[in-house]
C-alpha cells in the first residue's frame, strides 16, 4: 500500500487551469531531405512564458497527442516513426521500427489505458501496452492512407478514420470498418465535440466540412464552409459549446457561433488566409491562436475578430494542442 | 600533407589527362585518384567530412582531422542520413588516428543530432546502413545514447532486418529506385560499407553480393559508361548530357570506361573508401563488350504507392537493347515514379561524351497534384510549390523530365512506338521532343519521317501529328506538337547497316505503316527488323500477332543476366563464363 502511494506521489500532476501550447511544424521553406535544417518538429509555449523549439529538430511532424492520465507525455506522429516526448519536450524515444514511415496522426485512447494508435502511409497501428508492441489496425480497409484519426471519448476502441475515399468507423479497435461518410473524398482532419461527444467534425481536401450528430456513425456534407478548398484543422471551443473554429487555405480561419450552422470569416490581421490551424485557449476563454504559412503564429483574444502575432517567425505549424501543465518532482 | 604527397598528387593531376588519352590507368591507380581528389582538393576551403575521410584513409594529417572533425560537429550536424554515411566512414577509418576527443564528439553526435530517415529508397538504404555500422562500433549500449532512444542491440536489430528485407525485395520484385544515374552511387556505397565493414558474415557477404547484383544491373545497361535508357530518376541536365552525372564516375572507376566527373562526386569516393570493390571478370566483360547486339529485359518496381492503387508496388517492365554504335531502351510509360522519371530514350556512342547531348526521346510534360499524393504526404495546397522549390522544372511545360499517365511505351529491339492520350485537362496538353544539338544531318522528310545521324546510328522518327520547333537554351530543338492523341515512331539502325541515309530513307519509307489517332491511337508498323509491331494505345502491343508476355516478365533476361521473378537469384553469363549470387543461401558459385 505504501508503494502504491510512493508511485502516485512520483507521478506528474496536473496543475488546475495552467496549460502549454504544444506545436509541430517546420521552418522547412525550400528545405529537401539532407539540406540544412531550421528549427523544427515541436514548439512550445508555456503559459506565461516564451516559444521555445523542444527536443530534437525534426522535418516532418504531423500531429501528436498526450496520455490523458499522464500529461508529461506527449506522442507524436513523426517521419522517423511515433515519438514518446517527455521532459517538457526535451526526451525523445521512438517507438516504432521499420514497418512504418512517415506517420500521419495519433490519437491516444482515453478509456483504455496503455492504447496508442496511429495512422500512417499504409494504414493504423495500434498498441495496447504503452508503445512496447504494436498491431495492424486496418487491415479491414482497402485504401490505407489516414491522415486523420480520432476515438470516441466515451468508448474504448471506438474509431473514426479519414482516408482517401472518406471517413470509416470502427467499433473494435480497428479489427473492421464501415464507411460513415464524404465517400471518394480525402478526410484531412476529425475532431469530436468536447461539449458533445455525439457531435463530430471533419475537414477534408476540396469537399468542405462533413458533420455527424448520431456520434460519429454517418457524416453529412456540411455545405457551408470550404468547398472547392483545403480544409486543415478543426477546434471546439471548451468555453462555449456552440462555438467551432475551421482553419484552412482560402478560408483562413472560419469562426462558427452556432455550432457550424453558419460561419464568418475573421481573418483581420492575419497576412494571409493560408492557415494550417487553429486552437482555443481553455485558460483564457475568447483567446485563439492560428498559424499562418510560412509566416507566423497570430492570437486573438477576441475569439478571431482581430489577430496579432505571437511567435515562431517563418513557421508553418500543423498542429496545435493546449497540454495541461504537469509539476514535475 | 607532406611536400612528397603534394608533389605526388600535383603529378597525378597533370598526368591524368594524359592517361585518359593514353590509355584507362589500373583500377588501383583510378581509386587512388578519386581518393586523392578529395584527399588533397585543389580549393583551399577547410576540409569537410569527405576530405577527412580520404586523408585517414591514406594515413595522412591526422592532427587536422580530428581538429577539423571536432568543428564540424560542433558546428551542428545537417543533412540526415547524408551525414551519416561520411561520419560512419570516418568513424571504421579512424584506425587509431582521431584523437579521444574527436572521437567522442563523434559518438556523442549520434546522441545529440536526430537525422531524419527520409522518404526514398536511397535515404533508407544510407539510414540503415550507417546505424547498423555505428550500432556495431559502439555496442552495448543503453537508449540514453542514441538519438533512437533504443539501444545498441535494438538499433542493430531493426537496421540489419531492414536491410535484409530490402535485399530480399530487390532481388525479388526488383530495385524501387531503378537505374538511376544520379542515386546509384548511393547504392554501391552503402553496400561497399557492409562489404567492408560489416562484422556479421551474413550481412558482409550479402553487402559483397549486392555489389556484383547492382553492378551487373548498371554494366547491362551501359554504353561506354552512359547510364541508358529508362530511369526511375534523374535530373534535367544529365537527361541531355547523358555523361554528366556520378554513373559516369562508377564507369569509369569500375570498368575504365568514358570520363569521371571532374572532381569525381561524392559517392564514388565513399565506395572507394570502404570496400573499393574490383568487379569480377565477368563483370567487366559484361560491362565493355558490345561485340554483338543484344536485348535486356528486366522487371523493376514503382516507388510506394501510398495513395489511388491498391498495391503497394507497381510493376515496371523495362526493355534494353544495346549495340557498339546505340543503345535504345524504355519502360512501358505512365507516372511509375514521381517526378524524376524518364521513360525512353535512344542514345548513341560518341568517342568522347563530355558536353555532348547524345540522346533522343519525346514525353508528356505532365505535372498534377495526385501524382505527387500517390507518392508523397504533402498537405495539397504545398505539394506542386513544395516540389518546384527544389526540382524547378516540375511544373513548366518545357520540361524534359518526367511521367505521364498519357504516355504509353512499346519498344521491340531497336524500335519504339510511343503513344499520347492526353486527358483534355491535363495541365499542359502536349508532348515535348528532344532533338539534341548534336543530331547531324537532319531532314524533315516530306513522308512525315524526320531523319538523323547522331554518332554511328541513324534514326528515324515518325511524329503522328504536325509540330513545330522551338529553341532550347544551350542547344537543339524541342519538338512541340499540342494534340490531345498523338504518337511518334522511332526506328534506330548502325550506319554500317546502309550505304549512307538516303539508302536509310529509302528502307524506312518501304516499311509498312499504317496508324490512326482518334478515338484512340493505334498503330501498326512493320519494322526494319522484319517484325509486324501493333499498338493500341491501352493495350497489349502485339510482335508478330502475339501479345507482349507482361506476365512472365523476366527479373532479368537476356544475354548477360538471367533471374526469375521471386527467386533471389541472378545468375551472370558471359561465354561459358558463369556467376550464380544466390541470395537466400548466401552463396555465390563460378564456373567456366
Amino acid at each position: 500500500m505504501r508503494s502504491w502511494w510512493l508511485v502516485l506521489a512520483l507521478l506528474p500532476l496536473p496543475v488546475r487551469g495552467q496549460y502549454t501550447l504544444y506545436t509541430c511544424g517546420s521552418r522547412t521553406k525550400d528545405y529537401v531531405v539532407g539540406a540544412k535544417l531550421p528549427a523544427s518538429g515541436i514548439f512550445l509555449k508555456p503559459a506565461g512564458g516564451q516559444w521555445r523549439h523542444a527536443g530534437f529538430n525534426h522535418p516532418f511532424i504531423s500531429a501528436f497527442d498526450f496520455d490523458p492520465r499522464d500529461p508529461s507525455i506527449v506522442y507524436a506522429a513523426a517521419g522517423n516513426g511515433l515519438l514518446r516526448i517527455s521532459d517538457g519536450g526535451e526526451r525523445w524515444q521512438i517507438l516504432t521500427g521499420s514497418d512504418v514511415t512517415e506517420l500521419l496522426d495519433v490519437a491516444i485512447d482515453a478509456n483504455d489505458s496503455g492504447a496508442i494508435y496511429f495512422s500512417h502511409t499504409a494504414g493504423i497501428k495500434v498498441s495496447h501496452d504503452h508503445g512496447a508492441t504494436w498491431q495492424d489496425a486496418a487491415s479491414g480497409l482497402r485504401r490505407k492512407y489516414i491522415a486523420a484519426l480520432r476515438i470516441d471519448s466515451r468508448r474504448a476502441g471506438v474509431l473514426l478514420a479519414g482516408g482517401e475515399q472518406g471517413i470509416f468507423r470502427s467499433q473494435d479497435g480497428g479489427k473492421s470498418w464501415r464507411l460513415a461518410g464524404a465517400a471518394g473524398i480525402q478526410v484531412l482532419h476529425i475532431e469530436e465535440s468536447p461539449h458533445d461527444p455525439c457531435f463530430w467534425l471533419a475537414a477534408t481536401q476540396g469537399g468542405g466540412l462533413f458533420d455527424s450528430t448520431d456520434c460519429g456513425v454517418s457524416f453529412e456534407s456540411n455545405d457551408n464552409l470550404g468547398v472547392g478548398r483545403n480544409l486543415y484543422d478543426i477546434a471546439f471551443d471548451p468555453a462555449s459549446p456552440n462555438r467551432i473554429a475551421v482553419a484552412g487555405w482560402g478560408p483562413g480561419v472560419a469562426v462558427s457561433e452556432d455550432r457550424g450552422k453558419t460561419w464568418q470569416l475573421r481573418n483581420t490581421g492575419l497576412p494571409s488566409t493560408n492557415v494550417w490551424s487553429v486552437a482555443f485557449d481553455p485558460a483564457q476563454p475568447g483567446r485563439i491562436y492560428t498559424s499562418v504559412h510560412e509566416d507566423a503564429i497570430y492570437v486573438s483574444v477576441d475569439n478571431g475578430r482581430t489577430w496579432s502575432k505571437d511567435g515562431l517567425p517563418g513557421s508553418s505549424i500543423f498542429r496545435m494542442k493546449f497540454v495541461p501543465w504537469t509539476s514535475h518532482p | 600533407m607532406t611536400r612528397i604527397h603534394r608533389l605526388c598528387f600535383v603529378s597525378w593531376c597533370l598526368l591524368l589527362p594524359l592517361l585518359l588519352r593514353a590509355g584507362t590507368p589500373a583500377f588501383d591507380q583510378r581509386v587512388r585518384s578519386v581518393v586523392g581528389a578529395y584527399a588533397h582538393p585543389l580549393n583551399s576551403s577547410p576540409p569537410g567530412y569527405a576530405n577527412i575521410a580520404a586523408k585517414l584513409w591514406l594515413g595522412e594529417d591526422a592532427a587536422l582531422c580530428s581538429r577539423r572533425l571536432e568543428e564540424l560537429l560542433a558546428a551542428g550536424p545537417t543533412g540526415d542520413m547524408f551525414w551519416m554515411y561520411p561520419v560512419t566512414a570516418i568513424a571504421y577509418l579512424d584506425r587509431g588516428q582521431l584523437t579521444d576527443s574527436a572521437r567522442r564528439s563523434l559518438r556523442d553526435s549520434f546522441r545529440t543530432y536526430m537525422p531524419y530517415r527520409g522518404d526514398t529508397e536511397n535515404h533508407w538504404v544510407m539510414y540503415y546502413t550507417s546505424l547498423y555500422l555505428m550500432a556495431q562500433l559502439w555496442p552495448d549500449q543503453d537508449g540514453s545514447q542514441w538519438y533512437t532512444g533504443k539501444s545498441s542491440a535494438e538499433n542493430l536489430r531493426e537496421a540489419a532486418g531492414w536491410l535484409e528485407s530490402w535485399v530480399r525485395l530487390t532481388t525479388t520484385r526488383g530495385q524501387g529506385e531503378y537505374d538511376s544515374p544520379s542515386y546509384m552511387g548511393y547504392y554501391l556505397l552503402s553496400m561497399s560499407y557492409l562489404a567492408a565493414w560489416a562484422r556479421d558474415p551474413d550481412m558482409k557477404k550479402r553487402g559483397s553480393m549486392m555489389l556484383d547484383y547492382l553492378i551487373a544491373d548498371y554494366a547491362v545497361k551501359n554504353l561506354g559508361g552512359l547510364y541508358v535508357g529508362a530511369h526511375s530518376r534523374v535530373y534535367d541536365r544529365e537527361v541531355l548530357e547523358k555523361w554528366n552525372v556520378a554513373s559516369s564516375d562508377f564507369g569509369w572507376l569500375l570498368f575504365g570506361l568514358g570520363y569521371p566527373l571532374s572532381p569525381p562526386s561524392n559517392a564514388i569516393v565513399f565506395y572507394a573508401l570502404a570496400s573499393a570493390y574490383q568487379p569480377a571478370e565477368i563483370l567487366q566483360r559484361i560491362a565493355t563488350d558490345r561485340s554483338q547486339p543484344y536485348i535486356h529485359y528486366d522487371l523493376k518496381r514503382t516507388r510506394n504507392r501510398w495513395r489511388f492503387f491498391d498495391q503497394l508496388h507497381g510493376p515496371v517492365y523495362k526493355t534494353t537493347y544495346v549495340r557498339r554504335e546505340y543503345a535504345i531502351g524504355s519502360d512501358q510509360g505512365g507516372t511509375l515514379q514521381p517526378i524524376q522519371e524518364h521513360s525512353w530514350d535512344v542514345t548513341w556512342a560518341v568517342p568522347d561524351p563530355r558536353g555532348v547531348q547524345n540522346t533522343l526521346f519525346t514525353l508528356h510534360p505532365y505535372s498534377s497534384l495526385d501524382e505527387l499524393q500517390t507518392y508523397f504526404t504533402f498537405p495539397p495546397d504545398i505539394g506542386i510549390s513544395g516540389v518546384v522549390s527544389s526540382k524547378k522544372s516540375y511544373d513548366s511545360p518545357d520540361k524534359f523530365v518526367g511521367g505521364s499517365p498519357y504516355e504509353k511505351v512499346f519498344q521491340d529491339e531497336d524500335t519504339i512506338i510511343v503513344l499520347y492520350d492526353i486527358a483534355p485537362n491535363s495541365r499542359f496538353p502536349h508532348i515535348n521532343g528532344f532533338f539534341s544539338k548534336d543530331l547531324t544531318q537532319v531532314r524533315e522528310d516530306p513522308s512525315g519521317w524526320i531523319f538523323a545521324r547522331g554518332g554511328d546510328a541513324l534514326i528515324a522518327c515518325r511524329p503522328l501529328r504536325p509540330y513545330t520547333w522551338k529553341p532550347i537554351e544551350g542547344g537543339g530543338r524541342r519538338l512541340f506538337s499540342p494534340y490531345l492523341t498523338n504518337g511518334i515512331i522511332v526506328q534506330v539502325a548502325a550506319r554500317s547497316e546502309f550505304a549512307d541515309l538516303d539508302d536509310f530513307r529509302r528502307a524506312i519509307l518501304m516499311l509498312p505503316l499504317e496508324f490512326s489517332l482518334d478515338p484512340t491511337p493505334r498503330v501498326r508498323f512493320h519494322s526494319l527488323r522484319r517484325r509486324t509491331l501493333e499498338f493500341t494505345y491501352g493495350q497489349v502491343p502485339l510482335v508478330n500477332g502475339t501479345p507482349l508476355d507482361y506476365a512472365h516478365w523476366p527479373l532479368f533476361g537476356g544475354p548477360f543476366l538471367e533471374a526469375p521473378v521471386d527467386s533471389e537469384l541472378l545468375i551472370l553469363k558471359y561465354g561459358t563464363m558463369r556467376r550464380r549470387l544466390d541470395f537466400h543461401r548466401l552463396t555465390v558459385t563460378d564456373s567456366r
